[in-house]
């Protein structure tokens, strides 16, 4: 990350221009750090919209009682399991798809801009669009193609497991760009050298790539794995468009049941201690993740 | 690695060669199809008429109408067609102006901020910066719940500026992170040469900074607009149906009732239009901008 780069040391009397600089840029930073602070304020607090006169510090109650709720546990599950699928699945092709782009072949550089357009896709629309070809009946085009293959019509948003995989289809289609792109840009920095030394020790071409591609690219598995994780742990926009958290609660992740108990049940207290919890998810994982990047990084010097 | 020196060495035979090249051409298509299938079938059912696009076996050939997108832009109803929604022009106008107001308030804001950052030592610089970063990755819900109670009651609710300040939270951190890493990447030597010049630093920030990072504050302004543009969860619960944007807008086509997929086809098409086309200017920034600048 552009960190570093020595700047220009402050003549005397410019020592608080940097942070006159800043000040827009903070007067603004603030204006969201107030809404923040609120929120974790009322996580402590019985906040029922509609019914303002039970407003009530109520210390960790939200909390005790999120750890009663087996729901609680299966959204935290959910959103574990779902993260970590995402992660494995998108990672895993999104290799793939860069080792194939990486190649030479005609038709390469249309290749790359076409695989740009699911990228810039607002996340509700590639929902939208995927639940058009999902419609659970023989007329949605998914269903049909199976039938072609004597496959039996599949309910993919209205059932348990199908729901599951759906949304990380979805998810799959606009972000797997994003992750071939980044190993891609990882592929092409390489250095020569390595490649040479195993030519000469004869390696073979999958023994190159286990021992000389991967270590070299994993500053950029990492970033990648950085951006899906945080982004899987908070998926809501394709949650929302297509299963709205079913069926059955299936695909209630953490974010969707925040967003449940205050908008739709406005408990706002319990829904920021919902929030909380998942920040606090996320907060954890960019964490180990950071480090573990830092740390590839300095080994392979990026 | 295929230009690597690896390539030639395995698959020497010729039939191993025809295999491999097989695989590969599979491959390609294959990713062709995911990449183009989606968009060429939402295109098709937008082109539909409701019994058609309700038809089972799905039909590939049909009597292509525009009738969907009469109703979504001037709300035309006509036999069949269900409830229109003649505001989707409404909805294509507000997402245009939150997110160019989002744009600018942030790049106001930004600009020096990401000067300060990039350019001059200072007490907490780094944290500050994460400070920045870290609203990126925040869930949106920690500040959509404050933000809904407060906005209600600041009447900022289901309006304009409202709706900026809100997406603040997507632009800022992405201008002053993108704005940054294109700072730094202007050598050193030309600021202090202008400083010796007698230029101050507000001479060096117009005449040299600003003018050398055109091209790069030009893509940090195009791809801000376009995450902007596909916000979905802000204005999910504080815009109302005069400050819809496109997003929001796209979903009302799902009632309880009944899905209008039609209309919503071309409507989802109608909102991904100004992405497809200004990404065609960003093309090889779109991953650093994902990135927040990390990866150039």
């Amino acid at each position: 990350m552009a960190v570093g780069a020595g700047g220009i040391r402050a003549r005397r009397g410019e020592k608080a221009l940097p942070y006159l600089l800043l000040t827009p840029g903070l007067l603004l930073l603030v204006g969201m750090l107030y809404p923040f602070c609120l929120g974790l304020y009322y996580s402590f607090t019985s906040y029922f919209l509609q019914y303002p006169h039970l407003f009530k510090f109520i210390w960790l109650r939200n909390y005790l009682t999120l750890l009663k709720e087996p729901p609680f546990f299966y959204s935290l599950q959910f959103t574990l399991g779902y993260a970590a699928a995402a992660v494995v699945i998108q990672v895993g092709l999104g290799l793939l798809v860069a080792l194939l782009l990486n190649r030479r072949f005609v038709g390469r550089g249309v290749l790359r801009a076409l695989i740009l357009m699911p990228l810039m896709m607002p996340p509700v629309i590639t929902a939208l669009m995927w639940k058009v070809m999902m419609a659970s009946t023989r007329a949605g085009i998914l269903n049909y193609v199976l039938s072609a293959f004597g496959i039996p019509a599949i309910n993919w948003l209205g059932d348990v497991n199908p729901s599951m995989v759906s949304i990380l289809i979805i998810d799959t289609w606009g972000n797997l760009p994003f992750v071939s792109l980044i190993l891609l840009g990882g592929l092409q920095s390489l250095p020569y050298e390595p490649y040479e030394a195993a030519l000469v020790d004869g390696a073979s071409g999958w023994g190159v790539f286990r021992y000389v591609t991967l270590p070299l690219l994993k500053p950029f598995i990492i970033l990648a794995t950085t951006f899906r994780v945080m982004d899987a742990l908070r998926i809501f926009d394709v949650i929302y468009a297509t299963t709205v958290g079913g069926p059955a609660d299936a695909t209630m992740n953490l974010h969707m049941r925040a967003f449940f108990f205050a908008f739709q049940w406005y408990q706002m207290g319990m829904g920021m201690a919902y929030a909380m919890v998942l920040l606090f998810l996320v907060f954890l994982a960019s964490l180990i993740l950071m480090r573990s990047w830092q740390r590839a990084a300095e080994q392979t010097t990026l | 690695m295929s230009s690597g020196p690896e390539a030639r060495a395995i698959g020497s035979t010729p039939l191993a060669r025809a295999t491999r090249t097989a695989c590969f051409g599979v491959a390609v298509l294959a990713l062709v199809v995911w990449t183009v299938f989606p968009f060429l079938w939402i295109l098709l059912t937008s082109l539909k008429q409701p019994l058609d696009v309700i038809a089972a076996p799905p039909k590939i050939l049909f009597e292509p109408t525009v009738d969907n997108y009469l109703a979504i832009f001037i709300g035309k109803q006509k036999g069949v067609y269900a409830s229109a929604r003649p505001d989707f022009p409404l909805f294509f106008l507000n997402s245009i102006l939150i997110s160019s107001g989002a744009v600018l308030l942030s790049f106001l804001a930004g600009v020096p901020a990401s000067y300060a950052l990039a350019r001059f030592e200072f007490a907490f610089k780094e944290q500050l910066a994460f400070l920045f970063l870290s609203f990126r990755f925040a869930p949106f819900i920690t500040f959509l719940i404050p933000l809904y109670i407060l906005f209600q009651r600041l009447g900022l609710y289901n309006t304009y500026s409202g709706l900026i300040l809100a997406y603040q939270l997507i632009s800022l951190p992405f201008t002053v992170w993108m704005l940054r890493s294109f700072f730094m990447e202007i050598p050193l030597e030309v600021e202090e040469a202008a400083k010796i010049d007698g230029c101050s630093w507000w001479g060096v920030l117009m005449r040299v900074i600003l003018p050398l990072s055109l091209p790069g504050m030009a893509v940090t302004l195009i791809l801000g607009f376009m995450f902007c543009w596909n916000a979905f969860n802000y204005p999910l619960m504080l815009a109302g149906r005069q400050t819809f944007p496109v997003t929001v807008g796209a979903i009302q086509f799902i009632s309880y009732e009944e899905v209008l997929w039609g209309q919503m086809a071309a409507a989802s098409l109608v909102a991904v239009v100004p992405q497809l086309i200004l990404s065609l200017f960003v093309q090889k920034y779109i991953v650093r901008g994902l990135t927040m600048g990390a990866i150039r």
